[in-house]
């Protein structure tokens, strides 16, 4: 059998005394409930801008006239830019298209 | 577990677990509510979980001391596991009523499972879950805790009334 009378009586004690002690109110903790109407507003409101701002453009035309710069060998083993001036991309023609056929 | 359980919880050991964190923290006041304000957040952030609803008193009580010896650590303060038995002299005459003071003179671990067994009226298994140690290393605490705690009561009432 234990004698903890001694210790029973101090620690008795001890509890009397720490019923004077300020014990500090529970706090209260909040979660952070966010307000879904707040982001989906938000979202709406920027589509709307969205929409508002953005109205559809024309497509560029396409140019007229294209210059064709090509790099040929000359007559005395020299390179030259020749410069052409046709009304659209489609009427020129490769040089090395032929390749593409011969092979 | 639900919000509402865990803070019926917290709420109905308040009280204990602010006396135990202001033990855990050499019986500062300001240092206690800080850990304790800690405490709560880790565990209502799921940052501690209680899985057994029974060990409550526990689970909080382990939090508790390791968000203190964290918080020691954090300022830089060490704590001693000087476990020696002898007891030592006191320097400064100590008021028998001064139980805070006599029960520092302790070491550290027997100074807790001590309070936990007879403060808060837990089971020496109970402590040693709290402290996480072995239960015979508990009990050695125990053992060791009471028979120096008395020695320092007898050496308190001798040196007081000696010096009347």
């Amino acid at each position: 059998m234990e004698n903890n009378e001694q210790l029973e009586r101090f620690f008795e004690q001890m509890k009397k005394q720490d019923e004077e002690l300020h014990i500090p109110p529970f706090p209260e903790y909040k979660t952070k409930r966010m307000n879904l109407w707040i982001p989906a507003g938000i979202a709406a409101s920027l589509t709307l801008v969205g929409l508002i701002m953005h109205e559809p453009q024309p497509l560029p035309e396409a140019p007229n006239e294209v210059l064709i710069i090509t790099l040929q060998e000359g007559e005395n083993n020299e390179q030259e830019f020749t410069i052409e001036e046709k009304a659209y991309l489609d009427v020129w023609e490769s040089p090395t298209a032929s390749l593409l056929t011969d092979y | 577990m639900n919000r509402k359980q865990l803070d019926h919880i917290l709420k109905s050991y308040h009280r204990e677990a602010y006396i135990w964190a202001r033990q855990c923290c050499a019986f500062d006041d300001e240092l206690a509510k800080d850990v304790l304000q800690q405490v709560y957040l880790k565990i209502l952030e799921g940052n501690a979980k209680l899985k057994d609803i029974e060990k409550a008193k526990t689970w909080l009580f382990s939090i508790i001391r390791y968000t203190a010896i964290d918080q020691f650590r954090k300022q830089g303060k060490v704590i001693s596991l000087d476990e020696s038995y002898e007891v030592e002299d006191f320097k400064e005459e100590i008021d028998q009523t001064d139980y805070q003071a006599i029960i520092q003179l302790l070491p550290k671990m027997q100074q807790e499972v001590i309070l936990m067994v007879f403060y808060h009226q837990m089971t020496i298994e109970q402590s040693a879950e709290v402290l996480q140690i072995g239960l015979g290393t508990a009990r050695t605490h125990y053992d060791r805790g009471k028979k120096k705690l008395k020695e320092l009561i007898t050496k308190v009432q001798i040196q007081e009334d000696y010096g009347k």
